[in-house]
C-alpha cells in the first residue's frame, strides 16, 4: 500500500494488529497530506471564482455609488445621485424625467417579445424535428450549432442589408410591384399605421419590428437546442393515445404536448429574455433613437461620448437587478404551477 | 358480418411490406387476439385499425361504413398502449376523464363517469393520485379505464401485458377477459404470447411476415393448425420432413400412416407435425407408426415430463404425465414410441426448408 494512497478501511480489520497499526499510521499521514492538498485546491478555485466574478461585479456596484466630476473623470463616493437620475432624472425634484426608465421599458419589451417569438416558433419546429429520422435530426442540430458560431455583429449586418431601404426587401417590394399592389388593396395604409412604411415604400429601418425580428433570430438556435432534450424525451404514444380519444391535432398540442413541456418552455423563454436584456448591436442598428435600451445607454456612458462611469455602472446594476427579479419571478411561477398541477 | 371488416389491407414502408393482403372480420362483442412473432405486422395492423397509420391499399369498414380515410380522432377507438401512455401532468381521474373533457362533457359529469370507470377497474379512491404514484398493474387499469371512457365501438390493446411482471400478467389476463365479457365490447388485442392469446381470446389470428396464417378459435388453432408455422408457433410440435408415397409418408426409411390416405402426389416433399403430448411411449397394441428411440435427456417439470429422444425420424420430444410414463425412464435407455395416426398433421414442406435439405 502506498503511503499517500487513500485509507482503506478493510486493512484496519486485519487480525495482524501491529502491522495494521503501522499501516494505519502511514495512512493517517497520507490522509492528512491528501486533506491539505484538497483544501489548497479548493481555496485556489474559490479565489479564481472570486477574482473573476465577484470582484468585477463588486467594482461595478461600488462605482455606481461614485460621483461624476463635471468636465473631468469621477471619484469614489457614496451617493445615490446616479440611481435618482435613473429613476426620476438628474434635476429632481425641480423637474422629473423618465428617460432612463423608458429605456429600461424598451429593454424589457424587446427582450420579452423577441424571446416569446423565438420560443413560440422554435417549439413547433423542434417538435417536428424530433419526429424526423435520427440522421435528419443530427444534420439539423449540427447546422444550428454551427450557426451559433456566427457573431452577433455578422448576423445583424446580414439583416441590416436585408431590411435596408436602398438594397433590401423594400427595393424588392417596389421592383416586384408588391408595393403598388399593397397600395391598391389598402394594406399599405395598415403598414403605415404600424410604422413600417414611408409615404412612398415599405420601410423596416428603423422599427420595432426589425429590432425584435433580428433579436429573436439571434436567439432562435438557442431556443431549439434548449427545447430539444425535453421534446425528444416526449413519448409519441401520449399524443397517439390522445388522438384515439378524439383529440384533434390542435387539442393534442394544447392538452398533451404543451403541458408536458411547460417547464422547459418557461425556462427557455426566461433564459433567452435575460440574454436579450443586454442585447446591444441589434438595438443600435434597428431601433428608433427614441426607443433605445438601457444596454445601449450603459455603453455610451462607460465608453461613449458622455464618459460617466458611475451612472453607467448604476444602469448596469439596475439591469442586473431586473434580470434577477425576472428569474426569481419565473422560479416562483414554475414552482407554483408545479404545486398546482 | 362483423362490426369491423378489413379487406385486402396492405402496408408498405418503402421497400418493406409490413402487412400483406389481410382480410379479416371482427364479430360483435368478441375478443380477437392478433398473435405472431415480433415484426409480423400485428401492431401495424392494429395501428391502421386505430387510424394512426394509413393502409397503402385496402379498406377498413365499421358496420358497413368505409372508414379507411377517417383520422384517429374521428374513429375514437379506445386504445391501450404498450407503455400505457398516461398523461403525467393529469391526475388519475383527469386521465380517465380526458376523452370526455375534450369532448365537451361538463366537468362534474366527466368526473363522475371517471369515478365509475375507476370503480369498474377496481381503482376506486385512486382518482386524486398522480399517475407516477401507481404500480404497473394500476397504471394498466387506468389506461384501460381511460380508453373505455368514450364508450368506443372497438377497443384496441397493443401488447397490454408486456410491461407487467409474469405473475401480475396472468391475473390481469383473466381480469381483462372478465371485464371485456361483462361489457360485451368488441376487442382486439395484439400479443406475441400464445398463452395470453389462449387465455383471453374468442378467436386468434396468427400472423407471420405480414400475412394471416390462420384465424380461428384457440382450440381449433391448437388442434388443427393450418400451416406448419402455426403448428410450431402455437404450443410445441415435433417436425418430420418426408416425402409422400402412395397415401403414406416416408420419413427416411420409415413409412408413417395418417388416418386417411395422404392426398399429396407421390414424391412431393411434405412436413409432418406431432404434438409432444400425443406421442406414446409403449410397445402395446398395433405396431403402427412405431419406432425405436434412445433417451438423450429427461426434463422433469413436475406436472409433466419431457423425454428427449434420438430416433430414425430425427430428434423427438415426448411429453408424459407421470401416471402415463414408464417407471424409471433413464438416459441411454432404448424405448418404443408410437406416433398415433390421428395426431399427425401434414403440410407441404416450406420452400426454405427444401433449399436447406
Amino acid at each position: 500500500m502506498s503511503v499517500v494512497g487513500h485509507p482503506e478501511p478493510a486493512m484496519a480489520e486485519s487480525p495482524r494488529k501491529a502491522r495494521a497499526d503501522a499501516v494505519q499510521a502511514a495512512d493517517d499521514r497520507g490522509a492528512l497530506g491528501h486533506r491539505f492538498l484538497r483544501a489548497g485546491v479548493t481555496t485556489l478555485i474559490w479565489c479564481v471564482v472570486l477574482f473573476l466574478c465577484v470582484v468585477p461585479l463588486g467594482l461595478v456596484v461600488a462605482i455606481s455609488f461614485g460621483h461624476k466630476v463635471e468636465g473631468a473623470g469621477w471619484e469614489w463616493a457614496f451617493t445615490f445621485e446616479n440611481y435618482y437620475r435613473f429613476l426620476v432624472g438628474a434635476n429632481w425634484p425641480a423637474e422629473t424625467t423618465f428617460l432612463y426608465l423608458t429605456q429600461l421599458y424598451w429593454s424589457m419589451r424587446y427582450a420579452v417579445v423577441a424571446s416569446v417569438l423565438a420560443v413560440a416558433t422554435a417549439l413547433p419546429f423542434t417538435y417536428l424535428l424530433t419526429r424526423q429520422s435520427r440522421r435528419a435530426q443530427a444534420r439539423w442540430l449540427v447546422f444550428l450549432l454551427t450557426s451559433l458560431s456566427l457573431s452577433e455583429v455578422f448576423i445583424v449586418m446580414g439583416w441590416d442589408i436585408i431590411l435596408s431601404n436602398n438594397s433590401g426587401l423594400p427595393v424588392l417590394f417596389s421592383a416586384s410591384g408588391l408595393t403598388d399592389w399593397m397600395k391598391a388593396t389598402g394594406w399599405f395604409d395598415v403598414l403605415r399605421d404600424w410604422g413600417l412604411a414611408s409615404p412612398r415604400n415599405v420601410k423596416f429601418k428603423t422599427s420595432e419590428f426589425a429590432t425584435v425580428l433580428t433579436m429573436s433570430y439571434l436567439v432562435w438556435p438557442y431556443a431549439v437546442i434548449l427545447l430539444y432534450p425535453a421534446l425528444s424525451r416526449l413519448d409519441p404514444s401520449m399524443a397517439e393515445a390522445a388522438r384515439t380519444m378524439g383529440a384533434r391535432p390542435w387539442t393534442v398540442a394544447r392538452t398533451v404536448i404543451l403541458p408536458a413541456v411547460r417547464l422547459p418552455l418557461m425556462g427557455t423563454a426566461l433564459l433567452l429574455f435575460v440574454f436579450l436584456l443586454g442585447g446591444y448591436v441589434a438595438v443600435t442598428v434597428f431601433a428608433d433613437p427614441a426607443k433605445q435600451t438601457t444596454a445601449v445607454s450603459v455603453f455610451e456612458h462607460v465608453r461613449g461620448s458622455t464618459l460617466n462611469a458611475p451612472f453607467g455602472a448604476a444602469q448596469s446594476v439596475i439591469l442586473l437587478v431586473t434580470a434577477a427579479a425576472f428569474l426569481v419571478l419565473g422560479q416562483r411561477l414554475s414552482r407554483r404551477s408545479e404545486g398546482a398541477s | 358480418m362483423g362490426v369491423l371488416a378489413l379487406s385486402t389491407i396492405r402496408k408498405d414502408y418503402g421497400e418493406t411490406r409490413a402487412v400483406d393482403d389481410v382480410t379479416l372480420d371482427f364479430p360483435e362483442g368478441e375478443l380477437t387476439a392478433l398473435l405472431g412473432p415480433s415484426g409480423c405486422g400485428k401492431t401495424t395492423l392494429l395501428r391502421m385499425i386505430a387510424g394512426l397509420e394509413a393502409p397503402s391499399r385496402g379498406t377498413i369498414a365499421l358496420r358497413g361504413r368505409d372508414i379507411t380515410q377517417l383520422p384517429a380522432h374521428r374513429r375514437k377507438f379506445g386504445m391501450v398502449f404498450q407503455n400505457f401512455a398516461l398523461f403525467p401532468h393529469l391526475s388519475v381521474r383527469e386521465n380517465v376523464a380526458y376523452a370526455l373533457t375534450i369532448g365537451g362533457t361538463a366537468r362534474a359529469e366527466a368526473a363522475a363517469r371517471a369515478d365509475r370507470l375507476l370503480d369498474l377497474v377496481q381503482l376506486s379512491g385512486y382518482g386524486d393520485r398522480r399517475t407516477g404514484q401507481l404500480s404497473g398493474g394500476q397504471r394498466q387499469r387506468v389506461a384501460i379505464a381511460r380508453a373505455l371512457a368514450q364508450e368506443p365501438e372497438v377497443f384496441l390493446l397493443d401488447e397490454p401485458m408486456s410491461a407487467l411482471d409474469a405473475k401480475l400478467r396472468e391475473e390481469m389476463q383473466v381480469e381483462l377477459r372478465l371485464l371485456q365479457q361483462r361489457l360485451g365490447i368488441t376487442t382486439i388485442v395484439v400479443t406475441h404470447d400464445q398463452r395470453e392469446a389462449m387465455t383471453m381470446a374468442d378467436r386468434i389470428v396468427v400472423m407471420s411476415a405480414g400475412r394471416v396464417e390462420q384465424a380461428g378459435s384457440p382450440q381449433d388453432i391448437y388442434r388443427w393448425p393450418a400451416t406448419a408455422f402455426v403448428a410450431g408457433f402455437i404450443g410445441r410440435a415435433n417436425f418430420m420432413d418426408g416425402v409422400a408415397d402412395q397415401g403414406r409418408v416416408m420419413v427416411g426409411d420409415v413409412a408413417l400412416s395418417l388416418p386417411e390416405p395422404v392426398k399429396f402426389l407421390s414424391g412431393s416433399p411434405v412436413r409432418l407435425t406431432c404434438r409432444p403430448e400425443a406421442i406414446r411411449l409403449e410397445a402395446a397394441g398395433v405396431p403402427l407408426n412405431r419406432v425405436q428411440g434412445t433417451v438423450t435427456f429427461v426434463r422433469d417439470l413436475g406436472p409433466v415430463r419431457d423425454i428427449h429422444l434420438d430416433t430414425v425420424l430425427g430428434k423427438i420430444v415426448a411429453e408424459q404425465t407421470p401416471d402415463h410414463s414408464l417407471p424409471g425412464i433413464q438416459v441411454g435407455q432404448t424405448v418404443h414410441l408410437t406416433l398415433p395416426p390421428e395426431a399427425l398433421r401434414i403440410y407441404p414442406r416450406p420452400r426454405t426448408a427444401m433449399a436447406a435439405a
